[in-house]
Parts: C-alpha cells; sequence; structure tokens
C-alpha cells in the first residue's frame, strides 16, 4: 500500500471577482471597465493518498473544500500546480477518468428525478458500460448492504433523503470506481440513517477496496471512517495527519457542562476545583459549563469535587466539535505564520 | 480489477464509426426511458398532440383564407406555399424534440450546478445536454408535417423517385441542425453571461418567417434569413428540392452543407464555453 494514487502538488486555484461599483452609474461603469480583484480559493496544496486510504477533508464552508474536490473530479481547472491521480490528469483526460471515479455531492442528487431507481441505473449502467455480470453482483451487493430492493421502482423524488443517499451511493459505485468522493454524505441524516451510510462505507471498502474522500461536518463520519483527516482553511491545509494526531494536538479539549439543583455562584465554583487545570466560563444561576484538557487532568477528579460540593442535578462531558477543532487549529497555524496572502474577504 | 495499485486503466477510444454507434446507443436509451416516464402521463400527451393540432390548423386556415383572395402569392400556389409550410413543420419537430434543455440552461445547468454533474459522467457533455429531456410534441409536429407535405405533394401531381426520399431524409435533419446551431450558440453564450435579457425568445419567433416562400419577403429579409440567421435553410431552400424550378435543386442540396457548417460553428462556441466553465467554475 506504499504506492499513490492521487498526486496533488502545490494546487492552487484563483477565482476572478468584480469589484462593485456602487449605483446606477457605478453598475454602468462596471460593464465597461470592470475591476477585477482576485480571490485565492486553494492555495499550495499538497498531499499523496495511497489506494484504498479513506480521507476526510474538512473545514469551514468556502475554505477552499469543494474547489479542491472540484479539482480532483476534474470538473475545474486549477490555476497552478498539479493533480494526477493513477497516471491520468483529471481535467484533461475527463473521458478516461471519470470511468474511474464516482461521486455523490451533498444534497443534489446524481440520479434522475423521474425516473424509477432501477431505470436510473440501467441509464448508468449503459453511460459506463458495465458488463452485465458487474451489474448484476454490484446490484446484489448494493440489495444486501443498502437494502435498495425496497425502493428500486419507485421514481427518485418520491424517496426519503434517507432512501435517496443510498441510491446516490449505490449509483455512484455501480460502475465500481476506484475512488469514491463524497461531499456531505451523511448531511440532514436521522442516526439510524447516518449510522448506516457510515456503516456501508467501511463494507464496501473493505469489499472493494475503494479509495474515498470525504468532506463533512461531522465528527462522528471521520471517527468512524477515516483514520486520515486534512483540514483546510482559507484555501491553506493547515493539518493532515492521523485523528488522534488532531486530538493530541488540541489535547483533548472537554466541555462540562453541570446543572445544579440550586442556583450557584461562579466563585463558589472557582474555590470548588481550585488548584486543578479547569477553566469555569461565565454562567449564572443553575448552568455552568467548565473547560479542561484530559491530558491536564482525569475527567473523574474534576467531577468528584463538583459533585461532592454541590448538589448536581445533570452533568454532561461532551467533545468539542469539529469546527471548533478546525478554528484552533487555524488559529494556531495563523500565530504560526503570517496570514495567507491573497485574500481580501 | 486488473488495474495496478496505484494506476487506472486506460481503456482503448472508440473509432469514429463504434464511436457514433455507441453515442446513438446513450442516445436511444435516455430516449426510451423519457418514453416511459411519459407513458405514465397518457392524457399530457393526448392534450399535447391536441394543442398542436389546433396550432397547425389555426395557421392552415390563416392560408387558406389568405388565398381564398388570391390565387397566388409572388408566383407561389397555394400547394407550394403548403408543402414549403409542411416541410418546415418537419425539421422544426426534430429540432423541438431534442432542443427543450437548451432553454433554461443557464439556470438549471450553471446557476443549480446541474452541468457539474454532466462533467462527471464519460459521455460528450453536449449529447447528454440534449438527450437528458425530450419535447414529445416534436413526435406530432414531424407527422404533421409529413402528412401536410404529402396531401400537397399529390395535389402537386409529384411523382418521388427513390431519389427524392433519400432527398428528404437528408434534407430534413440536416435543416433541423441550422436550428440546433443558430440555438446552441445562443446557449453557448451563458457559459460566459447569465442570459438575463433572454435573447432566445426574440429569435424563436423569427422561426416563423421561415415557413413561407422566401420571395414574398423585401431583400433585407432575405439576406438576414440567408446570411444572418440561415432559417431560409430550414424550409425554404430544402423544400425546393421538391417544388423549385431545376435550376433551383442546386441551391437545396447546399442544405446539408449549410446545418453542417452551422452546427459545427456553434459546437465551437459551445466547447469554448466548457472551457471556460471549467476554467472560471461559475
Amino acid at each position: 500500500m506504499s504506492d499513490v494514487l492521487i498526486r496533488v502538488r502545490d494546487l492552487t486555484r484563483d477565482y476572478r471577482l468584480i469589484k462593485r461599483r456602487e449605483g446606477v452609474v457605478g453598475g454602468l461603469v462596471d460593464l465597461v471597465r470592470p475591476r477585477w480583484s482576485t480571490l485565492r480559493a486553494v492555495a499550495d496544496v499538497s498531499f499523496d493518498i495511497a489506494p484504498g486510504e479513506m480521507v476526510g477533508y474538512i473545514g469551514a464552508n468556502g475554505a477552499g473544500k469543494s474547489t479542491t474536490i472540484k479539482m480532483l473530479t476534474g470538473i475545474l481547472t486549477p490555476t497552478g500546480g498539479e493533480v494526477t491521480v493513477g497516471g491520468l490528469v483529471p481535467w484533461k483526460q475527463r473521458r478516461q477518468y471519470t470511468r474511474h471515479i464516482g461521486a455523490v455531492f451533498g444534497q443534489r442528487t446524481q440520479l434522475w428525478w423521474d425516473l424509477a431507481v432501477v431505470e436510473s441505473f440501467r441509464l448508468l449502467k449503459k453511460i459506463y458500460e458495465v458488463p452485465d455480470d458487474v451489474y448484476a453482483a454490484q446490484m446484489g451487493v448494493f440489495n444486501e448492504l443498502l437494502g435498495i430492493d425496497e425502493f428500486l421502482h419507485q421514481p427518485v423524488r418520491k424517496l426519503s433523503l434517507g432512501q435517496r443517499m443510498r441510491c446516490d451511493l449505490a449509483a455512484a459505485l455501480l460502475h465500481k470506481p476506484r475512488i469514491l468522493f463524497l461531499d456531505e454524505p451523511t448531511i440532514g441524516l436521522d442516526v439510524v440513517a447516518k449510522e448506516n451510510v457510515r456503516r456501508f462505507l467501511r463494507e464496501i471498502r473493505d469489499l472493494q477496496g475503494v479509495t474515498v474522500i470525504l468532506t463533512t461536518h461531522d465528527l462522528g463520519d471521520i471517527e468512524q471512517l477515516c483514520r486520515r483527516v486534512m483540514i483546510i482553511d482559507k484555501g491553506r491545509v493547515h493539518f493532515d495527519g492521523e485523528l488522534e494526531e488532531l486530538r493530541r494536538r488540541t489535547g483533548h479539549r472537554v466541555r462540562m457542562t453541570v446543572d445544579f439543583r440550586e442556583p450557584t455562584s461562579g466563585a463558589r465554583l472557582a474555590t470548588v476545583t481550585a488548584g486543578l487545570p479547569v477553566v469555569w466560563q461565565e454562567g449564572e444561576g443553575r448552568r455552568h459549563v467548565a473547560e479542561f484538557r484530559r491530558l491536564d487532568v482525569a475527567g473523574a477528579d474534576v467531577i468528584k469535587r463538583v459533585v461532592n460540593d454541590c448538589p448536581v442535578r445533570d452533568l454532561a462531558l461532551a467533545e468539542p466539535d469539529i469546527e471548533e477543532i478546525v478554528r484552533e487549529i487555524y488559529r494556531d497555524s495563523a500565530a504560526a505564520a503570517a496570514p495567507a496572502p491573497g485574500r481580501s474577504a | 480489477m486488473d488495474d495496478a495499485q496505484g494506476t487506472l486503466a486506460r481503456l482503448p477510444e472508440r473509432a469514429f464509426w463504434p464511436q457514433v454507434r455507441w453515442q446513438a446507443g446513450i442516445f436511444g436509451a435516455y430516449f426510451g426511458q423519457f418514453v416511459k416516464t411519459r407513458l405514465a402521463y397518457r392524457m399530457d400527451f393526448l392534450v399535447d398532440t391536441l394543442g398542436v393540432l389546433a396550432s397547425i390548423g389555426i395557421q392552415l386556415a390563416v392560408l387558406t383564407t389568405l388565398f381564398s383572395k388570391v390565387s397566388a402569392l409572388q408566383g407561389w400556389s397555394f400547394e407550394q406555399v403548403l408543402f414549403i409550410y409542411g416541410f418546415s413543420l418537419v425539421p422544426l419537430g426534430l429540432f423541438n424534440l431534442v432542443s427543450v434543455n437548451l432553454y433554461g440552461f443557464s439556470d438549471a445547468y450553471i446557476i443549480e450546478g446541474k452541468f457539474d454533474r454532466v462533467l462527471l459522467r464519460p459521455v460528450n457533455p453536449l449529447a447528454q445536454v440534449l438527450c437528458e429531456s425530450f419535447n414529445i410534441s416534436g413526435l406530432n409536429e414531424i407527422a404533421l408535417g409529413l402528412v401536410v407535405t404529402v396531401w400537397a405533394g399529390i395535389r402537386l401531381g409529384l411523382q418521388p423517385g427513390a431519389l427524392d426520399v433519400l432527398a428528404l431524409l437528408v434534407l430534413a435533419p440536416t435543416a433541423a441542425l441550422v436550428y440546433l446551431g443558430v440555438f446552441l450558440a445562443i446557449t453557448a453564450v451563458s457559459f460566459w453571461f447569465e442570459d438575463r435579457m433572454g435573447i432566445a425568445p426574440p429569435v424563436y419567433n423569427v422561426i416563423r418567417f421561415s415557413r413561407y416562400p422566401l420571395t414574398i419577403y423585401s431583400l433585407p429579409v432575405r439576406i438576414l434569413l440567408t446570411f444572418v440567421l440561415p432559417f431560409a435553410w430550414v424550409a425554404y431552400y430544402p423544400a425546393t428540392w421538391f417544388v423549385g424550378g431545376a435550376d433551383l435543386k442546386f441551391v437545396a442540396a447546399l442544405t446539408p452543407l449549410v446545418g453542417l457548417v452551422v452546427f459545427g460553428g456553434a459546437v465551437l462556441v459551445w466547447r469554448r464555453g466548457v472551457r471556460n466553465y471549467t476554467s472560471t467554475g461559475t
């Protein structure tokens, strides 16, 4: 598994935007002499992905995630840098390349709205020239793992979001692609449906060795699917490594929410945990929030002190969500280096 | 799959004719699916047929009324005008059948981003856009156009030979390419500009002029329809193969060339547009 399937070097993408002038006259002037500004959406991104890897690509909205995915799928031509996937350049050899990839882009279905699911699959079979035996085998796998049998004859527009996502996954994998791109594959799904999608992705990876690149907001997706995480912000990769390493960097920060039986003052809580590296956030009345790092102190010690000294009704520990970690990582690297150039907004 | 771990297998490129055959197969598959979804709405098809019948009926009534006052129009008899009118419906139907996705292309494909999906599939993007929906009225127009043409032909006492049948089979589709080319070029503009003003509808209205003998118009209109918006090549020029004099047969025979040039030029514009789309990522 040491060889490289996806090779990305100094990938850069600029967007040209018109700087709008104000007013009607300004609008007319814009038509004749537009003032352009450049927005660098992706800046000098480099990485390698080995066959069979599952990589989580995360970042806030506008961080450059989808721009990167669009370049990797060949929809968009980069401004600079190079991408080769298995010896092909996605945007140059599109017709060769697209046979080897599958993609599910967020909420937008890749299927035909009015067609019955099975008809969509038949059309895709024709488009991707899937041999009969492969088609039958893949449909068998999808029925077993996704249970798409139940709604195979319904038109796509009548499916629930969860059912549609299952169909979209099956459609993207029908031609047995080597690489699967997923943009927010679990967004909007309920807990059970989310779990189904994750289990399916794990199984299909084990079964067919497909390489998966997924963007997500959901830490659960990353935890259950990806060993490797890449964090992008303002077009730059700020972290590329294992999830465990990411946690370690943030020191396993936890947030503890406590509901007391009676109103409690912040000052009192500060004395209760005096000596422990715990920070109480500003709170009033019965609910207070504390933050600490598991590297510095065991959760049990903090809880023992609080519970012993004050009457507690309920208590919850939560890890920071992915967005918080991303913000933190970005703060760290922004402090380490000068702010990324070429961005005005 | 037998790919090595780090490489993607390259499939051999198809030669020209196998590629055409394959593309035709894709077209057939899309069309078959479309018909299947439409069969669920049989009433729609019936209503549409009645609608097309009514609109063609009205235009025939206008022609009949006109010719009840005059016996000829710039030397064209009722039957000849009728023949040209009927013939014009065949390319128009072919064009309407496949062109439905060109309207609203900017909204559906560019702004909503459906074009991304098109680029993710190993089929020519233009072929996908044209195949993703059809306008079934086109079939009605083709059928009724043939009925009118044949009826006018019988009244004119035409004795069609094998060459004439062949001419019809070649002239009608290549004439449709003229329409398709003009509207494809207009559509492709939305790769650069969001088509807010809508140049397509006024151009579409010019189609009406193409249904009648060109010689009834003034010289500027004739020049416009021959060279600028070459809709005269959709009905008048090709129809003169059948109803014009022998000297006009040569002009009629130019129709396939005009069709291919107009459509070919439009495809070039379209391709540049696709390149612009992938390089600007609108």
